[in-house]
């Protein structure tokens, strides 16, 4: 037997590496799916917004139909893909379950995005079920811009996984996710423009909110299906794609951010 | 190895499975790994004994590619295990001290997950029954005992064929009959050519499966070397219980007496020039040597010794 390796190129390659995630994945998906209260929590949020968004009256300038997609995109990323994960990442570091992936062929990456599958597929079949609804109510009309509204949901849905990733950095154990979470779900998501428009708050304020982490996604989403501004103004298509540099550019740097803080803060390992 | 695994060079003479150099590691000030050295080659068990924080997890993980050395080199079948890991890693298996499985999938589900990162897996049933666990397939994890884990967690680490395996206390928590299966298990693969290197607690499992023995002490190897070149560094022990009308002992050089009668003591680093002295002096006086026992020193005594300079406030 050779004690030695073959020149080989030290990068995976790409097969190999959405195999490997694919395996994980299975795993984690089957996980979920034997959690019954998941399961249960995952059908009935979407129904519970369907309904409780015209019925609550929730003020907005947009139409009923595209202001349910926005709350449904908004209130999931948030509640459930940003929330579940630190707490999945947490309770898999404590447990010392990321660190025996590492141990394996399966790289970081490959171990935090099979980790992640089963949060994301959710997220994506929640904002599907609503959209569903959203049609049953015969509220559903064509996006003013499709495109906008598919970088919103799969920006903010990445941006998400990676800020999940960063905030374990500072989250002990998944029950202190209850309350390291805080911040982004409570504080960024209510300046936001998911709960009240963003015209509403001075001037000053509302430039700050629109540079928090949440903000573009809604933005997009609003102008994308609706074709509707931040302060409130109708455009067309055209109009739609004149005002999403700033929402584009704000989700972009918070992608870089919290890949920074990620890439830095990670932890496989509970301390010691 | 499997014909559908990885190409591999061509053979290099004698070159090792591992190789650490000056290997360091530190945690903020404190120095955990303080230089060591070893090389481990094909087909050889070598084992990293010491007291619990004397440095073995910590040099276990840049081996392992889960961390950067702080200084020195380690090499895996001649690569770096952290910067070419996408080429180590199909032939190195890793046991943990420590390490977790999600608890609700079934011990078989588990096994084919692994499998499906793994890029030349052994077949699952094989896995199962190469750690008796064919029986338990079904079964989900967090309903194994604890001896059942850690035979999940080894058929985890074999699962991918590994030419060189690491194993951090791999009986731990094992009852007598599973730690002889998992030394059995061991046997093969080094039979098979794997270099493995364990750390264990029980001085019983290096005697009976290491053919080479490094002692660390607060971050350094104080010892090395086979296991019997290791017992020699401590004295043999002659014990026997005489008689109070009993001639008085003769004088034998080398010895240094520890007990005497009635039950007396004797440690020697000529142990059968001494023991032949005593049992002539026995015969020409008509002694009767009582409950006689002679011993060469054990691994064990050699550990402990090191062991406890390192509990005296000097060491």
């Amino acid at each position: 037997m050779s004690t030695t390796l073959a020149p080989a190129p030290s990068t995976p390659s790409a097969p190999a590496r959405l195999r490997r995630v694919a395996a994980l994945a299975r795993g984690e998906l089957r996980l979920f799916l034997r959690n019954r209260t998941a399961v249960a929590n995952s059908g009935l949020l979407p129904l519970l917004l369907v309904a409780a968004v015209p019925a609550l009256g929730i003020d907005g300038e947009l139409p009923l139909g595209p202001r349910l997609l926005v709350a449904a995109v908004g209130v999931t990323l948030v509640f459930v893909t940003y929330y579940n994960l630190v707490i999945t990442f947490v309770a898999r570091r404590e447990e010392m379950v990321l660190q025996r992936m590492r141990t394996g062929e399966l790289t970081g990456l490959e171990v935090l995005v099979g980790t992640a599958v089963p949060t994301l597929l959710v997220t994506l079949a929640q904002v599907a079920l609503v959209a569903v609804g959203v049609v049953v109510l015969g509220e559903w009309s064509a996006p003013v811009e499709f495109l906008l509204p598919v970088i919103a949901l799969l920006g903010g849905a990445l941006l998400m996984t990676v800020l999940a990733a960063a905030s374990t950095s500072f989250t002990r154990s998944a029950e202190s996710a209850q309350v390291t979470t805080l911040p982004l779900v409570v504080v960024t998501s209510a300046l936001s423009g998911l709960l009240t428009p963003l015209s509403v708050f001075p001037e000053p304020v509302a430039l700050v909110a629109r540079l928090m982490p949440v903000t573009p996604v809604v933005e997009l989403l609003q102008l994308g299906l609706a074709g509707v501004t931040w302060d409130g103004e109708s455009v067309d298509a055209a109009g739609a794609w004149g005002a999403a540099p700033l929402p584009l550019a704000v989700l972009a740097g918070w992608l870089v951010i919290g890949t920074v803080a990620a890439t830095r803060g990670f932890r496989w390992a509970p301390r010691r | 190895m499997h014909p559908s695994a990885p190409p591999v060079s061509a053979p290099v003479e004698a070159a090792p499975a591992i190789e650490v150099r000056d290997l360091r590691r530190s945690y903020g000030d404190f120095e955990a790994v303080r230089g060591i050295s070893f090389e481990v080659q094909p087909g050889e068990v070598f084992a990293l004994l010491g007291v619990n924080g004397a440095g073995k997890t910590s040099a276990l993980e840049v081996l392992e590619g889960l961390a950067p050395p702080g200084g020195g080199s380690v090499r895996v079948l001649g690569a770096d295990p952290v910067r070419d890991r996408a080429r180590v890693r199909p032939h190195l298996g890793v046991l943990l001290q420590f390490s977790g499985l999600p608890g609700d999938l079934t011990v078989a589900e588990s096994l084919h997950t692994w499998a499906g990162t793994l890029t030349d897996p052994r077949p699952v049933p094989e896995a199962l029954a190469q750690v008796q666990l064919a029986h338990r397939a079904d079964v989900r994890v967090r309903s194994l005992s604890g001896g059942e884990r850690r035979r999940l967690d080894l058929a985890l680490a074999l699962l991918g064929r590994p030419r060189v395996v690491v194993l951090d206390e791999p009986t731990t928590g094992l009852d007598p009959e599973s730690r002889r299966q998992v030394w059995g298990l061991v046997r093969d693969l080094v039979a098979d050519g794997a270099a493995v290197v364990l750390t264990t607690h029980h001085l019983e499992e290096a005697e009976e499966l290491a053919d080479r023995v490094a002692v660390l002490r607060a971050g350094q190897i104080v010892l090395s070397g086979t296991k019997e070149e290791i017992a020699e560094t401590q004295p043999a022990t002659i014990r026997f219980t005489l008689d109070e009308d009993a001639p008085v002992l003769p004088q034998v050089a080398g010895v240094q007496v520890v007990a005497q009668r009635p039950r007396v003591e004797w440690h020697t680093r000529a142990l059968q020039p001494v023991l032949a002295e005593l049992l002539a002096w026995a015969a020409e006086h008509h002694v009767v040597l009582r409950a006689l026992e002679a011993r060469a020193a054990s691994l064990e005594q050699a550990f402990l010794a090191v062991a406890a300079e390192a509990h005296t406030p000097s060491a």
